[in-house]
């Protein structure tokens, strides 16, 4: 159990802000922070890194204090078990994949941890070659297995999959997901895709201006429980399309497609990369067996 | 989609299953939920809901007098009709504003539907969603 009850005055783009959070990470368990950019979500996170002092409050993970600021206990950010996932991938360009993963190794680790990591996120094909020669996702998958090489007790994630395409978004979370069950992590993502929040984590933290203002289950918190329709998914209009005198709206919802017929006047405010609750009534949709 | 404002007339509830009856103007709309008063607060009596239905699911009955299971029925005239190569939408003009109906064209044709045409707007029990 980690609990975290910070303060700190920030500066947004509209003037000064008070981050004021006072949130409990299970172990074992994903959560996910949501909110507009300038809401104080990275802040949050490097606060617990202990890359930004808080103005007041306290950290503690797992029985341990990082941060109590009424005792004047401080620890420095590599006394902290903290494994960090960026958007930017932030590997040693001149190291191998291998050689970049046993350098975040603390002194007298076991070596054998960087192995069981490559194996776990399948880079063995790729454990000799340099950060130039791989891909956007490869190179993801490379910082999310070097930010698990000391065993944190925090894995925190920030927006670590926004700069990649669709599919090889997919395929990272998978990862994620398998290590972070793998290793019963405590672990913190970034996000702002809805779908992602609702695929990965457990619970969701919505964050505004320094506050949070909503926590719940992801779809509890993202969908409407105020209709009545209990076919209801939460997704991203890819594309709308009229034919004859109807539209059809595809709606990309994890990773399936499913279209929904439109009448004129609904589509007037959706456009295309638009978030959407799609419903329907739990007396329409079929089954068919499959295995 | 269609969205009139109502009020909840009537719950009757068997488990989780419930049958709202909700007063709109002066006529009433049935639908079921599986959701009953404990598990949603607003099912209420006397509460104001919105009453949702998509235009696909709205079927027409020339004139107004039809032997069918369908419970919801409002009668109306034919505003316009907007005809596509398969499907047509009809506006109907009925005394809780304008109901939207998408039929396929060759029923309208086959039924000869045409515009200020007194005709009947039904919607299934199971189709209705209710929104507050």
């Amino acid at each position: 159990m980690t609990h975290i009850s910070v303060q700190k005055k920030l500066l947004a783009a509209d003037g000064e802000m008070q981050l004021n959070v006072n949130i409990t990470l299970e172990q074992g368990k994903l959560t996910a922070i949501y909110g507009p950019s300038g809401a104080g979500k990275t802040s949050l996170l490097r606060i617990i890194a202990g890359l930004l002092k808080a103005d007041k409050g306290s950290i503690i993970v797992n029985q341990k204090t990082w941060l109590d600021s009424s005792k004047n206990i401080f620890l420095k950010p590599q006394e902290r078990k903290v494994g960090f996932v960026f958007q930017e991938y932030a590997l040693f360009p001149n190291m191998t994949v291998q050689e970049n993963l046993l350098f975040a190794l603390d002194k007298g680790q076991n070596k054998k941890n960087v192995d069981d990591l490559i194996a776990i996120t399948e880079l063995e094909n790729l454990k000799n070659r340099k950060p130039e020669n791989l891909s956007g996702g490869q190179k993801q998958r490379v910082a999310l297995a070097r930010a698990l090489v000391r065993k944190p007790d925090v894995l925190m994630l920030d927006e670590p999959l926004s700069s990649l395409d669709l599919s090889m978004r997919n395929k990272l979370q998978d990862y994620i997901l398998k290590v972070h069950k793998e290793y019963n992590l405590t672990t913190v993502l970034i996000s702002h895709e809805v779908g992602e929040i609702v695929k990965m984590s457990d619970t969701v933290i919505i964050l505004e201006k320094g506050e949070v203002v909503k926590q719940g289950k992801p779809f509890d918190v993202f969908t409407n429980k105020q209709i009545s329709g209990k076919f209801q998914f939460t997704g991203d209009i890819i594309n709308i399309q009229k034919e004859d005198i109807i539209y059809v709206v595809t709606i990309l919802i994890g990773i399936s497609f499913v279209k929904v017929v439109a009448e004129e006047n609904e589509i007037i405010d959706l456009n295309i990369g638009d978030t959407v609750m799609v419903a329907s009534k739990a007396f329409n949709p079929i089954f068919q067996k499959i295995k | 989609m269609n969205v009139l404002n109502g009020k909840i007339a009537a719950i009757e509830t068997n488990g989780s299953l419930s049958i709202i009856e909700i007063q709109i103007g002066s006529i009433f709309f049935k639908t079921i939920l599986i959701e009953t008063p404990n598990s949603v607060s607003y099912l209420k009596e006397e509460n104001e809901v919105k009453v949702i239905f998509k235009e696909t699911e709205v079927v027409i009955g020339k004139g107004t007098e039809h032997v069918v299971s369908l419970q919801n029925k409002i009668t109306g005239t034919i505003n316009d009709i907007e005809k596509g190569a398969l499907l047509s939408k009809l506006r109907i003009k009925t005394s809780v504003g304008i109901i939207t109906s998408i039929i396929t064209t060759s029923s309208v044709l086959k039924l000869d539907l045409n515009v200020n045409e007194t005709v009947t707007a039904m919607i299934k029990t199971n189709e209705i969603m209710l929104s507050q």
